[in-house]
């Protein structure tokens, strides 16, 4: 992975310093509320409901298993001994206090992390596909070009006070595992006809109160242009994004309103004053970043081992958990393996000091030393030799991390909702756990098959309710939470938006109404169609039947 | 008002900034001074003010399309941005533009919402002065130009981006 260099380092440490300078003036009085609130987003800070929140980067979402000691050590040290892995895989401790953030800035910069715009209305850090570099039909690894554009984006003096703010997220494969679609830019590695590689890229989309799947227009960018082109388009929207409303201030509003094509416009105008500026990317430079991403050293041999094929005949348990739990990879012998953070009736994204220690070690013993946090808030070893998938199961196993549910309706996307949030409309965590007690049957999960459920606490879509398969949204009724269904999104290459099922339904009968739309698609599906598959064909009305049915 | 320029507290600001019920059709111009004229003033008067022997500058809202400036530029000794609150960075961007796409030399000011921690990128943006609020100002921000020195991107400030170093 990317190591700092000596001038990467000073420029963290100095942003340490800097931030504890900026904290020291509010607490004596000498920055306003307001100014040191957007001060302290910019830094990842928000005061949240119970105490601050402090949310640190992990830039597209590549730890090493020092950095995750280092998480778990802030967890020990300044917090209650937990982190919460998030849906743009980031971390957030729940309960710093302000006081102690720059030395919790200061302990992390010594493992190269650091929670520089990773909130506010600015650049916020790059997500990217958390299977990069093992998938077969990968264009080239995304990640060295998510971190070109961290550097290009980490603390960019033009565009640190935005409208509202931006997230970039970069992928090279045909399946799209990091919602570039429903990001303010994705970035898409493609090869032009002339078989050069080069990027796609889609503006406009975002989540939120006004769910939008972003626009195409750019179908090839050559390399060295990738700085100038994001500029343009930051450049554009800096200027023309709306500031008079926070709800129509992101730049999908600015897409929409203007047109895809006259959005284009301007930025490709824009574009070609500035492409031959100090914004070219060195050839040089790319071959060093690139430089920092080489292939593990991979055993050629591993597919000769059998003592895999022993056990996945001799353990149905395992065999289950290697069917739901990993993937193929691109070199023989090898699986990637999702750590399921979505503990039987925890909150989904939590872990605790004792099990990312455990991971950490785990890692460097299995995985050479890396840890993937994905944006379904489970983590990834990426590159898992057969031989040992059967040991590291029966560690993650110990650790509660194997539970067999990835992908299915219990491996729910989930933000913190109205426990933690100062946002929050409703509570999520109480419903969560509801439903998992409710669907606690395997058999009947897997007879179910790939299901996205991703529930959110209020319009801001933190867990992308709009495009899970189904989406949950809380809202509130009179100091009530209630909860309105949609079904039909999806945030993969086929991304869409869900559609609502009709009126919001208070939180006893969530498990119920969950039930019914199972029911429904067992009933209607044909052979082999998937639970979004089937909702595209038949469309709401069967669903909407069985679950309003009573209220008839 | 505190002024900075080149990073450096001055004493002494030059420039007067016309009332703003000034009317520039009489004689009542000062000659010599070196004036500063509000965007609306500039376009009622902008004739009567270029005839005028002493130096002008405009300042200007940010929401202005430099293009419709961009002509007069030669005639300026001092651009003013105003920044209307601290969250609102159209400033910025209008600085780099000023600088870097219409080779605007003279002084590029910041006006209005500036104080300490925008210090730094308004410099790297282009703004050579920055008028701080008697309020707000404080000998020790003067810090704020050098709290972080290494620059991953180029900018209006003439330093190269990190990977060209």
């Amino acid at each position: 992975m990317y190591q700092y260099t000596e001038q990467d380092q000073k420029l963290i440490e100095q942003r340490v310093e800097q931030f504890r300078d900026q904290t020291g003036r509010f607490l004596a009085g000498e920055i306003p509320d307001e100014e040191y609130r957007i001060l302290r987003l910019q830094n990842g800070l928000y005061i949240q409901r119970h105490a601050p929140m402090l949310r640190v980067g992990i830039n597209y979402g590549l730890l090493s298993s020092t950095q995750l000691r280092a998480l778990a050590e802030v967890s020990r040290k300044y917090d209650k001994n937990y982190a919460h892995f998030t849906t743009r895989q980031n971390v957030q401790f729940n309960w710093p206090a302000l006081e102690q953030v720059p030395d919790i800035l200061a302990d992390l910069a010594k493992v190269q992390m650091h929670a520089i715009q990773t909130s506010g209305s600015c650049i916020r850090s790059v997500s990217s596909d958390h299977l990069a570099g093992v998938v077969a039909d990968e264009v080239e690894d995304p990640r060295p070009w998510a971190e070109i554009i961290r550097q290009w984006a980490a603390l960019h003096p033009e565009f640190a006070y935005l409208p509202r703010k931006f997230k970039i997220a970069v992928t090279a494969s045909g399946q799209d595992r990091a919602a570039t679609q429903v990001h303010d830019i994705g970035v898409h590695l493609v090869k032009n006809a002339a078989g050069e590689v080069g990027f796609e890229i889609l503006v406009g989309g975002g989540l939120g109160r006004t769910p939008m799947i972003g626009s195409r227009i750019r179908a090839f960018l050559p390399q060295q242009d990738l700085l100038s082109y994001l500029e343009a388009i930051l450049r554009v929207y800096n200027l023309l994004g709306r500031r008079d409303n926070k709800y129509k201030a992101r730049i999908k509003i600015l897409v929409a309103s203007l047109g895809a094509d006259a959005f284009r416009d301007k930025v490709e105008a824009e574009w070609q004053a500035i492409r031959d500026s100090d914004l070219r990317l060195p050839q040089a430079e790319i071959d060093r970043v690139k430089g920092f991403f080489p292939q593990p050293a991979y055993d050629s041999a591993a597919a000769a081992d059998t003592s895999y094929a022993e056990k996945l005949a001799a353990e149905r348990d395992f065999a289950v958990w290697i069917e739901r739990n990993t993937v193929d990879h691109k070199i023989p012998g090898y699986r990637a393996v999702t750590l399921a953070i979505k503990d039987y009736l925890k909150a989904p994204g939590d872990l605790t000091d004792v099990q990312m220690d455990a991971v950490a070690d785990l890692a460097d013993r299995y995985n050479f030393g890396e840890v993937r946090t994905t944006h379904i808030q489970n983590m990834v070893f990426a590159h898992i030799h057969q031989a040992d998938l059967y040991p590291l199961w029966q560690a993650l196993t110990e650790l509660g991390l194997a539970r067999p549910v990835v992908g299915t309706i219990n491996d729910m996307i989930c933000c913190p909702g109205l426990d933690f949030c100062s946002l929050a409309n409703a509570e999520t965590l109480g419903v969560a756990a509801k439903v998992q007690e409710h669907f606690n049957d395997l058999d009947y999960l897997y007879d179910l098959g790939d299901i996205e459920l991703k529930m959110s606490g209020c319009i801001n879509a933190c867990a992308h309710h709009h495009v899970g398969h189904i989406g949950i949204l809380g809202v509130d009724k009179k100091g009530e939470s209630y909860y309105q269904l949609t079904l039909g999104g999806s945030a993969a290459e086929d991304a869409s938006l869900g559609k609502v099922l009709g009126k919001s339904i208070p939180q006893a009968d969530v498990p119920a109404a969950l039930e019914k739309i199972l029911a429904t698609y067992v009933e209607q599906r044909s052979e082999g169609e998937r639970f979004i598959e089937t909702v595209r064909r038949v469309g709401l009305d069967p669903f909407k039947e069985k679950v309003y049915a009573s209220a008839h | 008002m505190p002024l900075l320029i080149n990073q450096q507290l001055v004493e002494h600001d030059s420039w007067q900034r016309a009332d703003e019920a000034a009317d520039f059709s009489s004689a009542a111009i000062p000659a010599q001074v070196d004036l500063l004229v509000s965007w609306d003033q500039w376009q009622r008067a902008r004739d009567v003010l270029l005839a005028r022997g002493g130096r002008l500058g405009v300042l200007i809202p940010n929401d202005l399309d430099l293009a419709q400036l961009a002509g007069d530029l030669p005639r300026l000794a001092l651009v003013a941005i105003d920044f209307p609150s601290f969250a609102d960075g159209r400033g910025f961007s209008l600085a780099r533009l000023l600088r870097q796409r219409y080779g605007f030399t003279g002084q590029v000011r910041a006006s209005g919402d500036v104080t300490w921690d925008r210090l730094r990128f308004m410099q790297r943006c282009g703004f050579d002065a920055m008028e701080i609020d008697a309020k707000r100002f404080t000998p020790a921000m003067l810090q704020a130009f050098s709290e972080i020195s290494v620059s991953y991107q180029g900018a209006a400030d003439g330093i190269a981006p990190l990977y060209q170093h």
